[in-house]
Parts: structure tokens; sequence; C-alpha cells
């Protein structure tokens, strides 16, 4: 790590940079459409910096459900949701005291992470890369409880949001 | 590896514009794409503190959380998207600012 720049942390530095910028344009562009296609680069970003931790298996999961299956359901709901008779503005009134909090949240979070010293491994080998059978042992072994509570809330979520989504014939 | 402190400070970053998303969006639908973001933030930095081994129950615990964190994000999705349609569905509007039956 004391030798300068490794190449990992340039691709490091140019996927951080693609993915905040693209996070900065979900938060204010002036078209939703616009705004879920940023979406779209910033998750690509997000699973690019897991592969470059070595976690393969999260940056599938991380685009095969939230690139594909997520952002499918979002821009359905932007379609479906979209105001017609008029332009509407995306920003509400709390607009400034909005960007100023989170600018003091920022403020917080990086002063805290820079006041704390962090050991980081020396070299490089100390980075084994997590292999997919590890993970499988740890969630069906150690976590295998939470996964069935995460999989039954999963449907019932998917059944309730059928139910909430799906026209009723009695009120109208 | 980039070290501990960049991860963490791109993560802070990110989460921070995803606070400011939900603080500034009116549309419903932004603010929860805004909220994906910060999810994003921190199950980017559980992986950071578990491939860099800062947690006691050894490397694999941050991953499996990152795991479960996008599951329930998806359930938190779908749940959400149904309430959106429904309020359209009933006040023609997505924005959360107009929806203020239960203010008086």
């Amino acid at each position: 790590m004391e030798e300068g720049v490794t190449a990992t942390q340039v691709v490091f530095w140019i996927l951080a940079v693609v993915m905040l910028i693209s996070a900065i344009g979900v938060v204010t562009a002036g078209n939703i459409v616009y705004a879920a296609l940023f979406f779209i680069a910033s998750l690509a970003g997000v699973a690019g910096i897991y592969l470059i931790l070595t976690v393969e298996f999260i940056a599938l999961v991380q685009l095969l459900i939230y690139g594909s299956a997520v952002v499918i359901l979002i821009l359905f709901a932007l379609m479906l949701t979209r105001a017609r008779e008029r332009p509407q503005a995306l920003f509400g009134r709390s607009r400034p005291l909005g960007i100023a909090a989170a600018l003091g949240l920022l403020a917080a979070l990086i002063g805290g992470i820079v006041a704390t010293t962090w050991t980081t491994p020396e070299s490089s080998t100390a980075f084994e890369p997590v292999g997919l059978q590890a993970i499988g042992d740890a969630i069906f072994t150690l976590w295998i409880v939470p996964f069935i509570i995460v999989g039954v809330l999963l449907s019932i979520a998917l059944d309730g949001a059928i139910m909430l989504a799906s026209p009723d014939e009695d009120d109208n | 590896m980039p070290p501990l402190e960049h991860i963490l400070v791109v993560n802070a970053v990110l989460f921070a514009i995803g606070a400011m998303g939900v603080l500034t969006r009116r549309n419903a639908v932004l603010i929860l794409l805004s909220v994906e973001l910060m999810l994003n933030a921190v199950s980017l930095n559980m992986v950071a503190f578990a491939v860099y081994g800062h947690v006691d129950f050894g490397n694999i615990t941050g991953i499996v959380f990152a795991f479960f964190i996008i599951v329930i994000a998806a359930a938190e999705v779908a749940l959400a998207l149904g309430i959106v349609v429904r309020t359209f569905r009933n006040r023609a509007t997505a924005n959360v600012d107009e929806v203020n039956l239960l203010k008086w």
C-alpha cells in the first residue's frame, strides 16, 4: 500500500467518480426518466466496486436484483404515475434546508471517518477473495433462520404489493 | 486494494447524496430512488468492513448482511411502489406534499 497508487486504486477511483456523479444526477435531474437512468449507472458503479472488493457474489446479486428487477419496477411506477395535465415541480419548498442538512450529515460522517484510525492490512496477500462456497456455507448454516424469515418476508411483501396495486371491484 | 478510509469516504458521500435526494424531492418514486442510493452506500460499507476484516464474527458476516439488505430492499421497493400506484389512483398525484389526508 505504501509504494504508491496501484492499478486497483485507479480503477476504484474511476468507478467511484462515475458512481458519485450518477448519484448526483439521480437527485438533481430535472426529468424523472433521466433520474432512473442515472440510477442504473450508479448501481453499475457500486457493482464494480463490489468486484474490486473481490465479492463477485454480491456484485452478481446487485446486477440481477437491483439492476434488472428493481429498476424495471421503478420505471413502471414512473410511467404509471406520471401526471399528464401539467408539468410538475420536482423539488419541494424545503430544498435549501434539505441541501444544508445533507451537507451537515456529510461533514459529520467524514469528520468521524477521518478522526478514527483504521488498521489496513499491510500486504495485499491479506485479502483473500471470498468464495461462493464460503458464502453459501454461511447463509445455509449460520444464517439459515434469518434466510428463511427473509424469504417469507419477501413473499408476503410481494403478495401485499399485488393486493395494494390491484383494482378492487366493490369500490368503484 | 484501496485503503479502507477511501472506501468509507466514498460511501459517506453517496449516503449524503441520497439523503439530499430524500430531503429535496417531491415525487415519491424519486424519494424511493434516493433511499435506494442510501441503502447501497450502507451495504457497500458492510462489505468493505467484512473484506478488510474489521468484524468479530469473521469475514463472511458483512457479506451476508449486504445480501439480506439487497433482498429486503427489493421487498421494500415492491411494497412502496404498490402504495404509490394506489395513491396515484386515489389522489391523482405522486407528490408526497400533496398527500395530506392525515394532516390537520
